[in-house]
C-alpha cells in the first residue's frame, strides 16, 4: 500500500505514488545538473517534462489509476539518464537564448535549492522506523547512514531520544541534501567493503581502517601466544585492549555491515567519495570501472580480452537500461532483513575460519618459542655438532615457516595486495619441507642415541645393622634450585615435576629413583643399588651408568638417599636410572619418610613404545621390571609410599603398620 | 586509444544532419523523431535530442508551434526555416563528399563517380532516401 499524491505537472493534474514521485524528482534534478551551464536550459528541461507528461497521460487513460514506480523508471529508461546522453558542446554562433513561445513553467512542484539548515523535521522520504535519524542528519549535514549507526550502537539511552522525536518532530517530504554518503565499497572487499566504503568517506588509504578493526585480533594473538611464558604484571591493560576492545570492534564491523547499502551504481559510488555527480565525474567513474575490469580480464589472453571487453560494453549497456529500473528499488531493499540474515551467517562463518586460523598462529609461536627456550636443555641430549644445527634448522624450518607464511598471508590480506605469482608460496611450502626433512632426521639421530639399555650389576651398599627398624630418608639438598627454567613454568609445582631441578647451567639433578622392598633372606638388612641407563650401545650405556653418583650415608638407623644424582652435558641425558632394593628381615620395619615423594620415575620404553612417568604419590604397590636385566622375581618387589612404615611378614609382604 | 570516443565523435557528426533531414521531410515534434531514428536503426536518447533541437532552434535553422493535443500537453511541432535549408543543404554536400571518400577508402571500387560534383543532380534526387553507406 502505497501513499498516492497528485502533482501539478505541465498544467495538468497527476496521481502519483509518494515513491515515484521521489524518482521523478530525482531524474529531474539530475537533468538540471546535466544541463547547468546549457543555453536554454529551461527550455529544453521543460520540454523533457512536456514529452514525460504526455506518456502519463497515455498510462492514465490506458486505466491507469495513478503513476507507479515502474511507469516512472519505464519512462526514465525511455528518456534515458544523463550519462547516456551523446556529449555536445554549445555551439559558439549560439546568440543569446531567447525564449520564444508561450509555456508553462513547471517550477510549481520542483523544489528550489534547499535554504539553510531550516527547522528540524523527521524525514518523511527516507524512513526505516519513523524518519527521525534521517531527519535529524538532514539538519546536521551528515549521513543518514552515520545517525543510524549511531542510534544502533547507543541503543539503551538514544532510545527514549528517539522515541521522543519521533513524536514531537513532525514529518515532512525533504530533498536530502547531502552529497557525501557513507556506502560499503565493492571495488575494494575482502569481506564486506565496510573499511574500503570507510576509507572513500573520510578519504584515507584504506588499509587504515582495515589496521584499526583488525589490531585488537592481532594484539590478542600475540599475547595469548606468550602468556605461557610470562605473566602479566599489569594483567588489565592487555585484557581492555585485546579482549573488550577486539570484541566491540568485531561488532561494530557487523553493524556497518548491515547498516551501510553497498555502492552499486556509478552515481553511488561517486557519492561514496563525496564528488560532484555531473557527467565527468560520472564517466570518469565509470571509465576506472571498466578499466578495472579489463585489467583483471587481461590475463586472459588477447582474444578472450577482446571477447569480454565487447560483452563488457554490451552488457553495460544492458545493464544501465536494468540498473535505470531496478536500481532505486535495489537500494531501497538492500537494507532488508534478508539480507542481513545473510552478512551474518557469512560473517559467522568467516569468524570461524578467523578462529582456526587464529589458533595454528598461536601454537605455532607457542612452539617455536618453546623450542628456543628449551635451548638450554638440548645439550643434555644432543650430541655431536650435527644434531645441534639440525635441531635449529628444525625449529625454525618446521616451525618458523608456517609461521612467517601465515604472518604474511596475514598482512597481505589485510593491506590489500595481491601477488601475482605463487612464488612464495613455493618457497615457503619447499622450506617446510625441508624442515620436516630436517625434524625427521633429528628425531632418528636422537632416538639413537637411546637405543640400549644397559644396567649395571647390583652393588650392595653395606649398613651397620638397626635393631628393629630401618628409617629410609633423603639427605637435605645442599644446592639452590636453578630458578632460570621457572619463567617457562617449570617449577616446583606439585603437580607437574618434570623430574629433574638444576642448580646450574652445565649439569641438571635428577630423581628418577625407585625404591623396592624385599623380604630378606636373613635377619639382616640389606641394601642394594642398581644403576642403569641407555645409550648407542651396550659399551656406551654401560659407561653413562657407571658415571650415575648416587652415595648412601647412615646415621644410627636411618640411610639417607641422596635427592638425585647428576647429569652432565657431557655424559648427557640418556634417561639413567637408580634402583634401590631394600631387604628387609621378617618381623622387622621400616619406614619410609615423606621425602621420597620426590623420586619421580620416568619411563622410556623405545621398543614397546612405552612412556610414562610415576610418582611415587600413587597407592600402587606394583610395578613392572621389564628394563631391568635383574634377576629378581618381579611379584616380590613391593614399592613402598612414602611416609609408611611397613613391617615385613613371613610371607614377603609388607605389612603397613601405624608409627 | 578508446573506442567509445571515437564512436561517440562518429555519432555526434551526422546527428545534426539526420535530425534536420527528419525535418526536412515534414513538420515533425521530437517524438516522431525518436521514433523515426530507431525505424532508421540510429538510436538516439530524448535527451540528447531536445538540447539539440533547442540549440537548432536558438540558431534559427528551426522553428516550432505548439498544437494542441487531446491526450497530454501541447505539443511542439518542429519545421525547418530557410536559413536551416540552406545549413541543410551544406551538410548534405559535406556527407557526400565524406561517404564517397570512405568507401572509397574502404572498398576498391569508387561510388558516385559522375555525380559527385553536380549540385543540382542532388536535388534531383529522390528525397526520401538516403545515400546508401557501405558498413
Amino acid at each position: 500500500m502505497k501513499k498516492v499524491i497528485n502533482i501539478n505537472f505541465q498544467g495538468r493534474v497527476v496521481p502519483i505514488e509518494e515513491t515515484a514521485y521521489e524518482l521523478l524528482k530525482q531524474y529531474i534534478e539530475s537533468l538540471r545538473k546535466y544541463f547547468a551551464f546549457e543555453e536554454g536550459r529551461d527550455e529544453i528541461i521543460n520540454d523533457i517534462e512536456g514529452r514525460i507528461a504526455e506518456l502519463f497521460s497515455e498510462r492514465l487513460k490506458n486505466g491507469a489509476n495513478c503513476i507507479t514506480d515502474a511507469d516512472v523508471n519505464a519512462v526514465i529508461a525511455g528518456m534515458g539518464r544523463p550519462e547516456d546522453f551523446d556529449p555536445q558542446e554549445p555551439e559558439a554562433a549560439t546568440a543569446g537564448a531567447r525564449d520564444t513561445g508561450a509555456h508553462t513553467t513547471s517550477t510549481s512542484w520542483t523544489t528550489g535549492n534547499v535554504p539553510g539548515r531550516g527547522s528540524l523535521y523527521r524525514n518523511a522520504d527516507d524512513k526505516i522506523v519513523g524518519g527521525v535519524c534521517s531527519g535529524l542528519a538532514n539538519y546536521l549535514r551528515i549521513d543518514p547512514v552515520i545517525m543510524r549507526i549511531l542510534f544502533v550502537v547507543f541503543f539503551g539511552v538514544l532510545f527514549w531520544v528517539y522515541i521522543l522525536l519521533w513524536i514531537i518532530v513532525p514529518s515532512k517530504s525533504v530533498s536530502s541534501s547531502i552529497t557525501k554518503r557513507l556506502y560499503r565499497n565493492p571495488d575494494q572487499k575482502v569481506l564486506g567493503g565496510v573499511c574500503g566504503g570507510l576509507a572513500a568517506y573520510f578519504n584515507m588509504e584504506v588499509w587504515i581502517p582495515r589496521l584499526i578493526f583488525a589490531l585488537p585480533f592481532l594484539f590478542a594473538i600475540i599475547s595469548s601466544g606468550f602468556s605461557p611464558f610470562w605473566d602479566w604484571d599489569f594483567g588489565f591493560v592487555p585484557n581492555i585492549v585485546s579482549g573488550s576492545f577486539g570484541g566491540s570492534m568485531f561488532m561494530i564491523y557487523i553493524v556497518l555491515w548491515i547498516a551501510v547499502p553497498v555502492a552499486n551504481t556509478a552515481a553511488e559510488k561517486l557519492e561514496m567519495r563525496g564528488q560532484k555527480v555531473d557527467l565527468d565525474s560520472i564517466r570518469q567513474a565509470i571509465n576506472k570501472d571498466l578499466q578495472n575490469v579489463k585489467a583483471r580480464t587481461e590475463k586472459w589472453g588477447t582474444e578472450l580480452k577482446e571477447t569480454a571487453e565487447n560483452l563488457g560494453q554490451r552488457a553495460s549497456e544492458q545493464a544501465k537500461v536494468f540498473t535505470a529500473q531496478a536500481g532505486p528499488a535495489v537500494r531501497r531493499s538492500s537494507n532488508g532483513l534478508g539480507h542481513a540474515i545473510g552478512v551474518i551467517i557469512k560473517a559467522f562463518l568467516i569468524f570461524i575460519f578467523a578462529i582456526v586460523a587464529i589458533t595454528l598462529f598461536g601454537v605455532l609461536i607457542g612452539l617455536l618459542f618453546g623450542g628456543i627456550a628449551l635451548a638450554p636443555l638440548k645439550d643434555f641430549v644432543l650430541e655431536g655438532s650435527f644434531q645441534n644445527s639440525l635441531v635449529w634448522l628444525t625449529l625454525f624450518l618446521f616451525f618458523g615457516t608456517p609461521l612467517i607464511a601465515l604472518i604474511t598471508w596475514g598482512v597481505r590480506r589485510i593491506m590489500g595486495v595481491r601477488s601475482k605469482r605463487h612464488f612464495l608460496g613455493f618457497a615457503f611450502v619447499a622450506l617446510w619441507l625441508a624442515g620436516l626433512i630436517c625434524a625427521s632426521m633429528l628425531f632418528y639421530k636422537v632416538a639413537g642415541n637411546y637405543r640400549r639399555v644397559a644396567s649395571l650389576d647390583e652393588e650392595p651398599i653395606s649398613i651397620t645393622q638397626p635393631d628393629s627398624i630401618l628409617n629410609v630418608t633423603t639427605s637435605s639438598p645442599d644446592w639452590k634450585k636453578y630458578d632460570r627454567l621457572r619463567w617457562m613454568g617449570f617449577g616446583d609445582d606439585d603437580d607437574w615435576d618434570w623430574g629433574f631441578d638444576s642448580i646450574n647451567q652445565d649439569s641438571i639433578m635428577l630423581s628418577t629413583v625407585r625404591i623396592s622392598m624385599v623380604k630378606s633372606n636373613d635377619s639382616d638388612y640389606h641394601v642394594y643399588r642398581v644403576r642403569s641407563s641407555r645409550g648407542r650401545n651396550m659399551q656406551e650405556a654401560t659407561n653413562t651408568a657407571s658415571t650415575i653418583n648416587f652415595d648412601v650415608t647412615q646415621n644410627d638407623s636411618t640411610i639417607f638417599l641422596p635427592k638425585g644424582f647428576f647429569i652432565t652435558k657431557k655424559s648427557k641425558f640418556r634417561n639413567q636410572r637408580v634402583w634401590m632394593v631394600m631387604e628387609i628381615p621378617v618381623g622387622k620395619k621400616i619406614s619410609f619418610s615423606k621425602n621420597i615423594s620426590g623420586y619421580n620415575w620416568i619411563t622410556v620404553n623405545y621398543d614397546r613404545h612405552r612412556f610414562n612417568i610415576d610418582n611415587f604419590d600413587d597407592d600402587d604397590d606394583y610395578y613392572h621390571n621389564d628394563e631391568f636385566n635383574d634377576e629378581r622375581e618381579t611379584s616380590s618387589l613391593y614399592r613402598p609410599i612414602p611416609g609408611r612404615t611397613y613391617l615385613m611378614k613371613e610371607d614377603g609382604r609388607p605389612e603397613r603398620v601405624n608409627d | 586509444m578508446n573506442i567509445d570516443n571515437t564512436q561517440s565523435q562518429m555519432r555526434k557528426g551526422i546527428l545534426e544532419f539526420c535530425i534536420l533531414s527528419i525535418i526536412r521531410r515534414g513538420e515533425a515534434y521530437p517524438s516522431d523523431i525518436v521514433e523515426e531514428m530507431k525505424a532508421a536503426n540510429l538510436q538516439i536518447f530524448e535527451g540528447t535530442l531536445y538540447p539539440l533541437l533547442t540549440r537548432l532552434k536558438n540558431a534559427t535553422m528551426l522553428t516550432y508551434r505548439w498544437v494542441e493535443s487531446s491526450s497530454g500537453p501541447p505539443r511542439k511541432y518542429f519545421s525547418l526555416t530557410p536559413t536551416g535549408e540552406g545549413f541543410y543543404k551544406e551538410l548534405e554536400a559535406t556527407w557526400f563528399e565524406l561517404a564517397n571518400a570512405v568507401n572509397a577508402l574502404t572498398s576498391k571500387k569508387e561510388v558516385f563517380s559522375t555525380t559527385i560534383n553536380q549540385e543540382e543532380s542532388n536535388f534531383q534526387q529522390d528525397e526520401s532516401s538516403e545515400p546508401p553507406v557501405n558498413n
